[in-house]
C-alpha cells in the first residue's frame, strides 16, 4: 500500500515539476515580466524577465532557460497562431453640437465596416466624446448620441447589435484639456475599440 | 423626495449590469473544444461570450481562442481544463482583477490592460505555482 502511495505521490510531483512558463516580448517587441508569487505552496519573490526564455515551475527559485537555437517547439509555435489578433481603435470626429461625422470621418466608417467584418466573433465597443461647449448634462446626452448614431449605422450596414455597445463619456474625457466653453474639433468624437 | 433619485440610481445599474457581465467573445474553436459553464456545457461558437467561472475544456485535437473585454487574448491548446475564476474590469478607469486557473493542457497570453493597472493584478494559477503577470506575453503548460 504505502509503495503504491509513494509512487503515485512521486508520479505526481514528477508531473507538476515538468510545468513551464514561456516568456515572449509583445507584438512591440516590449519585454515584460512574469512574478512567481507562489511555488509549491511557498511564497517566493522570483521574477522571470529574460525574453525567450523557458522556465520549469514549481521550485523556489525560477532559473530561466534560453530557447537558444532550437527555439519554439511546434506545439507552442501553433499555439501563438492561433492568439486572435490585437485590438484595433478608430476615432471619429464630429461637427460641434451636432451627431454628424465629419466628412474626413465618413470614410473611417467604412475602414471601420471593414474590420469589423474582417473579424471572426467581433466585438464593438463605442464611446462618445464632447468638448466642453455647453452642461455636462446635455454633453452627456450628445456624447452617448453620437455613440449610437455611429452603432446605429453599423446596425444599418448589417452587423447585430448584440456585437456592440455604445456608452457616452460627456466632457470627461477630453483629448485636449481646455477650459470651459471651449470648442474642440479635436475633443468631439466618438471612439471605438473592435476586438 | 430623496429616494427617486436613489431608485434612479439602480435602474440605470440595472440597464448597465448585463453589458458589464461579459467579460470576453469566443474567436473561434476547432476540435472537441467546450465552454463549461455550471453544469452545461456550451458549444464555443464565434462571438459566444463567457463569463466569470466559465471552463474552458478542449480534447486532444481541440483548440479555442478569446480575446477579453480589457484586450487580453488568449489561445488554448489541446488537452486543457483552464477556468477564469475571477475577471473584474472597470473599462472606465481601465483597472481590475483578473485570476486564471489552468488545469492542465497548454494557454498563450498577451496581457490586456488589467496587467498594466496594477502590480500583479493578473494572475495565473497552475497545479504548483501562482503567477504575477506584469504586461506581456506568455505560454504556460501544465502536461497531466
Amino acid at each position: 500500500m504505502s509503495w503504491i502511495r509513494l509512487a503515485a505521490a512521486s508520479l505526481l510531483l514528477g508531473g507538476c515539476a515538468t510545468s513551464s512558463l514561456v516568456l515572449l516580448p509583445d507584438d512591440e517587441g516590449h519585454q515584460g515580466s512574469v512574478a512567481v508569487l507562489e511555488a509549491g505552496g511557498k511564497p517566493t519573490e522570483s521574477v522571470i524577465a529574460e525574453g525567450n526564455s523557458r522556465t520549469k515551475l514549481g521550485t523556489v527559485s525560477a532559473a530561466p532557460q534560453p530557447l537558444g537555437a532550437k527555439g519554439l517547439k511546434a506545439q507552442e509555435a501553433a499555439l501563438l497562431s492561433n492568439l486572435p489578433p490585437p485590438a484595433k481603435s478608430f476615432i471619429l470626429y464630429f461637427d460641434e453640437g451636432t451627431v454628424t461625422p465629419t466628412p474626413a470621418s465618413q470614410a473611417v466608417l467604412a475602414e471601420l465596416r471593414a474590420e469589423i467584418a474582417s473579424r471572426s466573433g467581433p466585438q464593438v465597443e463605442v464611446t462618445g466624446h464632447t468638448d466642453t461647449v455647453g452642461s455636462e448634462e446635455d454633453n452627456d446626452r450628445l456624447s452617448l448620441q453620437r455613440a449610437e448614431e455611429v452603432l446605429g449605422w453599423l446596425a444599418s450596414q448589417g452587423f447585430d447589435r448584440s456585437l456592440m455597445s455604445a456608452t457616452g463619456r460627456g466632457e470627461r474625457e477630453l483629448k485636449e484639456p481646455t477650459v470651459d466653453n471651449f470648442s474642440s474639433a479635436a475633443n468631439r468624437r466618438v471612439e471605438v475599440i473592435v476586438r | 423626495m430623496v429616494r427617486l433619485p436613489l431608485g434612479l440610481g439602480l435602474i440605470a445599474l440595472l440597464i448597465a449590469a448585463p453589458a458589464y457581465a461579459e467579460i470576453a467573445r469566443i474567436k473561434q474553436s476547432s476540435g472537441v473544444a467546450y465552454v463549461e459553464r455550471n453544469a452545461q456545457q456550451l458549444k464555443p461558437v464565434p462571438g459566444l461570450q463567457l463569463l466569470t467561472g466559465d471552463k474552458l475544456v478542449t480534447g486532444k485535437d481541440g483548440r479555442m481562442s478569446l480575446s477579453f473585454v480589457d484586450n487580453t487574448r488568449f489561445a488554448v491548446g489541446p488537452n486543457s481544463r483552464i477556468s477564469v475564476n475571477e475577471f473584474q474590469y472597470d473599462r472606465t478607469r481601465q483597472k481590475g482583477s483578473f485570476v486564471t486557473q489552468v488545469d492542465r493542457g497548454s494557454l498563450a497570453v498577451v496581457s490586456g490592460r488589467i496587467a498594466k493597472s496594477d502590480r500583479d493584478a493578473m494572475k495565473v494559477r497552475t497545479p504548483n505555482t501562482l503567477l504575477g503577470v506584469r504586461g506581456t506575453k506568455f505560454i504556460v503548460e501544465v502536461p497531466e
